[in-house]
């Protein structure tokens, strides 16, 4: 577990989801609007229908150069200019899959261009040079906590002096591949989830998402007032059944909200067990705390949802509403749970919560000047 | 003489998940798969599953209905028995 030693501050943040910027997607959750559509789960190559929330007019299916490209363009373009890859101001690229799906895709079709968007690495390069940065860039990757661990990363780079400002951009556009491996691990199915409520069976939503934040020392009205990562290290797809590892995680987090009056954004993909596990474990942590989960009207974002519902949650404070829990039917499976909106004034911040494949968890707290 | 079924399923069994120093007849009818003796986790149950699919034609929905399906040897012999597709089962 890590727990940051001083705060940090968020100078800017932003996203991009299927229902646009930052803005766009606090307003389409607070209205309770879901962005998710049943889709073929191969793409063009048909297969069972499930719920994907893609960038509009993007097909699932992978092009080389990807079709995603120019929305991430635009939202690096959204960050505050700056000399972003020198030495002073390092980039920090996170996200699970990259373009893993283009190796899919050159197997499938044989065509080249698809190999280099395929791996981190040749990604990352891609993007550098398209985005203008210098060679100051490195990757994190550790599944769907990828974006608080580059957060952690850059908080780390800033802390110590290494550097001025920290770039973290995170994104995640879905893929038949990725599609594929979730639908065959029986959790994307072909019904929506539903985070947080009384269900049979557990059914998670994906979504395409990138999100970039500038981590700054002494700039900008957000604090990163802590920080928490924490691994089970139990299983591939499974956690701890008696919920440790989210009790872990959190309680490093736990110690910078005392004296707080919170509320919890949790990671609520839909799936029964780890749902009840984090709310278990957010009560625990953070009494009285209202839980809201908001993959049930974006998706899953995967490794991008720490960064992407960090820019929502900072939309939430500035229009002083939350959304509640978007998606789905059923009670609630904890009187903690809000499926509505409610006001954020009453609140001195918000921990945001990302869990992931490989039992890691990841929280941080959000305060606001 | 065993059931057919049941004794294709631990076949299946042994074979997909390339279990070493267990025979076929060694797996209990009534025991847990996951998290039993054979000591199966997730990843073999989701690599059962789509052999299972596969060989006996029936589609599993969810993780829940995976897991109440796999819950032993019998519960599987019973699930594919009624779903899957009877020209594929051993007689």
């Amino acid at each position: 577990m890590a727990e940051s030693p001083a705060p940090v501050r968020v100078a800017a943040c932003g996203c991009v989801t299927a229902f646009g910027d930052a803005r766009s997607t606090h307003a389409a959750l607070d209205r309770g609007e879901s962005a998710l559509r049943m889709v073929p789960v191969l793409g063009r190559e048909g297969g069972d229908p499930v719920p994907l929330a893609l960038l509009p007019g993007r097909a699932l299916d992978e092009t080389a150069p990807p079709a995603w490209m120019a929305a991430v363009r635009a939202l690096a373009a959204s960050a505050p200019a700056a000399d972003w890859g020198s030495p002073g101001r390092p980039v920090f690229v996170t996200g699970s899959n990259f373009g893993v799906g283009g190796l899919y895709a050159l197997r499938r079709s044989g065509q080249a261009a698809f190999a280099e968007w395929g791996a981190p690495p040749t990604c990352t390069e891609r993007l550098r040079l398209e985005l203008g940065w210098g060679p100051d860039v490195s990757i994190a990757s550790h599944a769907c906590v990828s974006a608080h661990l580059g957060l952690l990363q850059a908080t780390r780079a800033v802390q110590s002096g290494d550097a001025d400002e920290a770039l973290v951009l995170s994104f995640d556009f879905l893929s038949p591949f990725v599609a594929g491996g979730f639908h065959a691990l029986k959790i994307l199915n072909a019904e929506m989830p539903s985070p947080y409520r009384e269900r049979a069976s557990g059914s998670i939503g994906l979504g395409d998402g990138a999100a970039f934040a500038v981590v700054s020392r002494d700039r900008g009205e957000w604090v990163l007032s802590g920080q928490s990562l924490h691994n089970e290290m139990h299983h591939f797809t499974a956690n701890r059944a008696d919920g440790s590892g989210f009790a872990a995680c959190l309680s490093g987090t736990a110690g910078a909200a005392r004296g707080r009056r919170v509320w919890f954004k949790g990671h609520g993909t839909g799936t029964l067990e780890a749902g009840a596990l984090e709310v278990a474990a957010a009560r625990a942590a953070f009494p009285g705390a209202p839980v809201v989960g908001w993959k049930g009207g974006l998706g899953h974002t995967l490794g991008s949802c720490g960064l992407v519902e960090l820019a929502v949650a900072v939309e939430s404070v500035r229009a002083g509403r939350s959304p509640g829990t978007v998606g789905g039917a059923g009670e609630p499976i904890s009187p903690d749970v809000a499926l509505g909106g409610f006001a954020t004034g009453g609140f001195d911040g918000v921990v945001c919560a990302s869990n992931a494949f490989g039992g890691a968890h990841a929280a941080f707290l959000l305060t606001h000047d | 003489m065993p059931d057919p079924l049941t004794a294709r399923l631990k076949q299946l069994i042994v074979e997909t998940l390339r279990l070493e120093d267990v025979a076929p007849a060694d797996i209990p009818d009534n025991e847990p798969l996951v998290g039993g003796g054979l000591s199966l986790d997730s990843i073999d149950a989701l690599e059962l599953v789509v052999r299972l699919e596969k060989e006996f034609g029936i589609k599993i929905a969810s993780s829940e209905e995976a897991r109440v399906a796999l819950g032993s040897v019998a519960t599987l012999t019973s699930y594919i028995r009624e779903r899957g597709d009877p020209a594929r089962l051993p007689s």
